[in-house]
């Protein structure tokens, strides 16, 4: 066990049934009225974003504006860009209704606006900022992937240079999510899969990277047995609620395990396709874990081991000799993988996900200089990155 | 037992900087790390309250050490003088520092890691790999004899390349 952990969620959690049209008396309880709707075109365009909106005005409270540009690969100048319409506008709170991206938009407003800012690039950084103005903000997640809604971390793309930038505090975290069931049975099954998938890479490395501790195993071990008994139901027939819910819920618990932990290779090598490749982190998530969790082997067999009865079942992995637990645990990931594959068709390999090898040099470049390498269960240099990388493709 | 801990931890961050300086005669890994870092590259690295610091910067040739630094592109800051400690001496490495929260950081986190990939080889050069296998899941080969590297550092101390001032 690490000698010294910290752990903290901060978060209201809404979770449930109904669960939107508590949204409004949340910000009342919070002092604010105005609040400023973030979201993006593709939820506008289905309907979500309006569905939200309805709920929140059945209980009396009208958004003050609404943005809803905000692109899949969010940016810096996106976020000041949103904070000063905040200003113009006269907003006195944030609801953000999406996925990764809007979410951690949001959080990138709110983090502006509370540090009293105009540019959020002064802000990066980790554990180095005080407490601020209190913003209002809360959060509806649309996907059951990212976990965001419960992380003190906030992703977002600088311009300049295409890298990612990581803002670490616990001032990110949203006041309230809210987990209600209708918000993801509209989302398809290779969504479903890969952001199902996401979730567990989450739970997986949060519980077995140098930082795991207690409190962040305990929530990421129940994540991965949700997702492990859901994300095939969820997937194949979406409008199933309960495993709906229970999708949500547990990538709700594994952002929470990764927050109070850390996530590890799978997202350092991950974010790098991201930036150098284009690939949906979700996509890179769903490809890489299996290949990760080989190369880690050696460091974590342990970790990995105990890990089997949650992915396949008390029964199945007291029938595997001790000794073949790590490895059957990687087999059971890669068995799930195939069968969503066999689903709806997600790719499972780099070459798949339309990753040409010639970039490889460049993504380990980037990999390594991603602080989710930093507490690992085994470190990797750029050539180990790449032999995951051949692996992968 | 705080003034020694502090006295203890001004000597290392010295050495720490000069041992930067003489393993990119040695180690290609240390070379590598130095062409790729942006050139203006500057860290301040900060010990508890109101302990001793680090000030480089790297101008493209070398890496200067400062009096202090108004701007750092990458700004660490040890929480207490007792991690400063086990963090300098070899008890505890830089990623388990990360993993025990034992740091707050201002700028890119890239920056870190290059930090890390750094103070890695400077640690696997110093210290015994008794030390270094418990503070590190895989310790560097070095690429030459460590007593090498203790050599030059040594020689430019007394040369009075380094000093041990402020
Ligand atoms: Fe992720």
């Amino acid at each position: 066990m690490v000698p010294y952990f910290e752990f903290q969620n901060a978060v209201k959690l809404l979770c449930g049934e109904l669960a939107l049209e508590r949204i409004a008396i949340e910000l009342e309880l919070m002092g604010a009225s105005k609040p400023l709707m973030l979201s993006d075109a593709v939820l506008t365009k289905i309907g979500t974003l309006a569905t939200v909106i309805k709920a929140m005005e059945s209980e009396g409270v009208e958004p003050a504006a609404t943005f809803t540009d905000i692109p899949v690969d969010s940016s810096l100048a996106v976020v000041n860009h949103i904070a000063a319409f905040y200003r113009e506008q006269g907003c006195d709170s944030i609801v953000a209704v999406g996925g990764g991206s809007v979410i951690d938009t949001a959080k990138g407003v709110r983090l502006v606006l509370s540090q009293n800012k105009q540019d959020i690039l002064s802000l990066s950084g980790l554990d180095n900022l005080v407490r601020g103005k209190h913003v209002p903000f809360i959060v509806v997640p649309t996907t059951a992937g990212t976990g965001s809604e419960c992380t003190g971390v906030a992703v977002i793309r600088n311009d300049s240079n295409g890298v990612k930038m990581e803002f670490l505090s616990p001032y990110v975290e949203p006041d309230a999510a809210v987990i209600d069931p209708r918000m993801t049975v509209g989302l398809p099954p290779k969504a479903t899969a890969t952001t199902g998938m996401d979730a567990l890479v989450h739970a997986i490395e949060a519980c077995t990277c140098q930082q795991a501790n207690p409190l962040s195993t305990s929530y990421g071990t129940a994540a991965i047995r949700m997702i492990a008994e859901n994300v095939v139901e969820a997937t194949r027939n979406g409008s199933n609620k309960q495993a709906r819910f229970a999708m949500a819920l547990a990538s709700t618990m594994a952002g929470i395990s990764f927050s109070n932990s850390m996530v590890g290779a799978v997202h350092a090598i991950g974010h790098a396709l991201g930036g150098v490749c284009h690939v949906p982190h979700a996509v890179a998530m769903t490809i890489l874990l299996p290949h990760v969790m080989r190369y880690n082997l050696s460091h974590c067999a342990q970790g990995y081991a105990e890990l089997l009865p949650l992915l396949v079942g008390m029964e199945a992995a007291m029938a595997t000799p001790a000794e073949k637990r790590a490895e059957a645990a990687i087999e059971a990931v890669v068995a799930l993988g195939r069968k969503l594959h066999d689903i709806c068709g997600i790719p499972l390999t780099l070459s798949d996900a339309g990753v040409v090898r010639d970039t490889f040099a460049h993504v380990a470049e980037v990999a390594v200089n991603d602080g989710a390498l930093i507490v690992n269960p085994r470190a990797a240099d750029e050539s180990q990155v790449i032999e995951i990388l051949n692996a992968a493709y | 037992m705080r003034f020694l801990q502090s006295f203890v931890v001004a000597i290392v961050l010295r050495f720490v900087h000069a041992a930067l300086i003489e393993l990119r005669a040695l180690d290609s890994r240390v070379v590598k790390e130095f062409e790729r870092m942006p050139e203006g590259l500057s860290y301040a690295i900060r010990t508890g309250h109101n302990g001793p610091s680090l000030y480089v910067e790297w101008d493209g040739r070398e890496l200067r050490r400062l009096p202090s630094l108004a701007h750092p592109a990458c700004a660490l800051r040890i929480k207490s003088m007792p991690l400063a400690f086990q963090l300098f001496t070899g008890q505890m490495g830089l990623s388990q520092a990360y993993a025990r929260h034992a740091f707050t950081m201002g700028g890119e986190v890239a920056d870190v890691m290059r930090l890390a990939r750094l103070v890695n080889l400077v640690e696997a050069y110093l210290f015994p790999k008794i030390m270094t296998r418990r503070i590190m899941t895989d310790v560097p080969e070095t690429e030459v004899c460590f007593l090498r590297a203790y050599a030059r550092i040594l020689l430019g101390f007394l040369t009075c390349k380094y000093k041990l001032s402020k």
